[in-house]
C-alpha cells in the first residue's frame, strides 16, 4: 500500500513538474546555439554570422569615415541571389543597415532603390507633395554610397556526406566615381548527412 | 595472443597516423606589434572547458573613429581539436548591456595546441566594456 502511494506521488510530482516530451514546441534564442542547422537552406544563424562578419570587416576598413559628411547616405542596390533557394536578401542587408545605423556613420535612404523599386513609397510621395505645396523643386538626397552584392551556393557530396557552402559577397561603392571602396566576402560551409539541432 | 598482437598493431598504426592533429607555428622572434593589452577578470564555471581552452591575452583598439574593438587570443591546451561557441556582449558607460542586430553565438574550432584570436567590433559608440562568453558544444 505504502509503495503504491509513493509511486502515485512520484508520478504526480513528475506530471506537475512538467516533463516535456522531446517533440514539444519551445522557444529558443534566435542568436543562440540551439537553433536548427540544415543543409538545404541558409539558416538564421548563417545570415547572422555573415552579417556580423561583413559589418566587422566594413567597420575595420575605416572607409566610412572618409565620407565628406557623416552620417553618409547609403542606398541598397541589387543583391543577386544565385543560390538554388528563394531567399529574401533583407535577411542580410537589414542587419547590416541596422548595425551601420547604430554606428552613427551611415543612414540608409528608403526612397531610392534598385530598378526604381522604392522601399518606402509613402515617404517618396510625401516628399514630392511637400515640395509641390511649397512651390519648390523636389530635393532628393542622393546617396554617397550604394551597397550591392551576390549570394552564391556550392554543393558537393562524398558518399552519404553532403557539403554546402554559401558565399555572401558585398561591395560598397561611392556613387561619385563608381569605385568600390570596400568589398567583403564571407563563406559559411556546412557538412553532414542530415539536418540537426545545435552547432 | 594473436588478438593481442593485432590490437597492439592497430594502436601503433593509429598513433602513427596522428589522430591528434596539433598545429606547428612560426612567427617573428621580436614582434613589431604593440597591442594595447586589457587587464581582465575571468569567471570559470565550466572547469572542463577551462582546462581545454585557455585565454592568452585580451587587447582592445578603436576602429572607425569611436568603435570599440576587442580581440581575445585563445589557446587550445590539448592536442585534440576543440570546437566551442563564443559570444561577445557589449556594455555602455551606464552599465547597461547594449543590444544589436549582430553578435550572436558563433562557432569556432581550434586545432590541437592552436593559438587563435577571436574579435568583435561594437556597432555602438556607446560601448565601453565587453564580456566574452565561451561555451562547450
Amino acid at each position: 500500500m505504502k509503495l503504491a502511494i509513493a509511486t502515485t506521488a512520484a508520478a504526480a510530482a513528475l506530471l506537475l513538474s512538467g516533463c516535456a516530451t522531446k517533440n514539444d514546441a519551445k522557444y529558443v534564442d534566435s542568436q543562440g546555439p540551439n537553433t536548427i542547422v540544415s543543409l538545404n537552406q541558409i539558416n538564421i544563424q548563417d545570415w547572422n554570422n555573415a552579417a556580423d562578419k561583413l559589418v566587422a570587416s566594413l567597420l575595420a576598413s575605416g572607409v566610412l569615415e572618409r565620407a565628406p559628411e557623416l552620417p553618409a547616405v547609403m542606398a541598397i542596390s541589387r543583391i543577386r541571389n544565385n543560390t538554388q533557394q528563394q531567399v529574401d536578401t533583407d535577411n542580410l542587408t537589414k542587419k547590416i543597415r541596422i548595425a551601420l545605423n547604430q554606428t552613427g556613420k551611415v543612414v540608409t535612404t528608403t526612397t531610392l532603390g534598385a530598378d526604381g523599386k522604392v522601399e518606402d513609397a509613402v515617404a517618396a510621395d510625401v516628399g514630392a507633395m511637400q515640395s509641390f505645396m511649397a512651390g519648390e523643386k523636389q530635393k532628393t538626397v542622393l546617396p554617397y554610397y550604394t551597397l550591392s552584392g551576390k549570394l552564391l551556393e556550392d554543393r558537393v557530396s562524398s558518399g552519404s556526406t553532403k557539403q554546402v557552402t554559401y558565399t555572401f559577397q558585398l561591395s560598397l561603392t561611392t556613387t561619385k566615381n563608381g569605385l568600390a571602396v570596400w568589398e567583403g566576402e564571407e563563406q559559411i560551409t556546412k557538412q553532414g548527412q542530415r539536418s540537426s539541432v545545435g552547432w | 595472443m594473436k588478438l593481442l598482437v593485432v590490437s597492439a598493431a592497430l594502436v601503433a598504426a593509429l598513433l602513427a597516423t596522428g589522430c591528434a592533429t596539433s598545429v606547428n607555428t612560426v612567427s617573428r622572434a621580436q614582434p613589431q606589434a604593440t597591442p594595447n593589452y586589457v587587464a581582465d577578470q575571468r569567471v570559470i564555471t565550466d572547469s572542463t572547458l577551462g582546462r581545454k581552452v585557455g585565454i592568452v591575452s585580451v587587447n582592445d583598439a578603436k576602429v572607425s573613429g569611436d568603435l570599440l574593438k576587442i580581440q581575445v587570443t585563445l589557446e587550445n591546451k590539448s592536442s585534440k581539436p576543440q570546437a566551442f561557441t563564443y559570444k561577445f556582449d557589449w556594455v555602455g558607460q551606464d552599465g547597461m548591456e547594449l543590444s544589436g542586430p549582430t553578435g550572436g553565438w558563433k562557432q569556432i574550432q581550434l586545432e590541437g595546441r592552436e593559438v587563435r584570436a577571436v574579435s568583435a567590433i561594437a556597432t555602438s559608440p556607446k560601448a565601453v566594456d565587453f564580456r566574452l562568453k565561451l561555451r562547450e558544444n
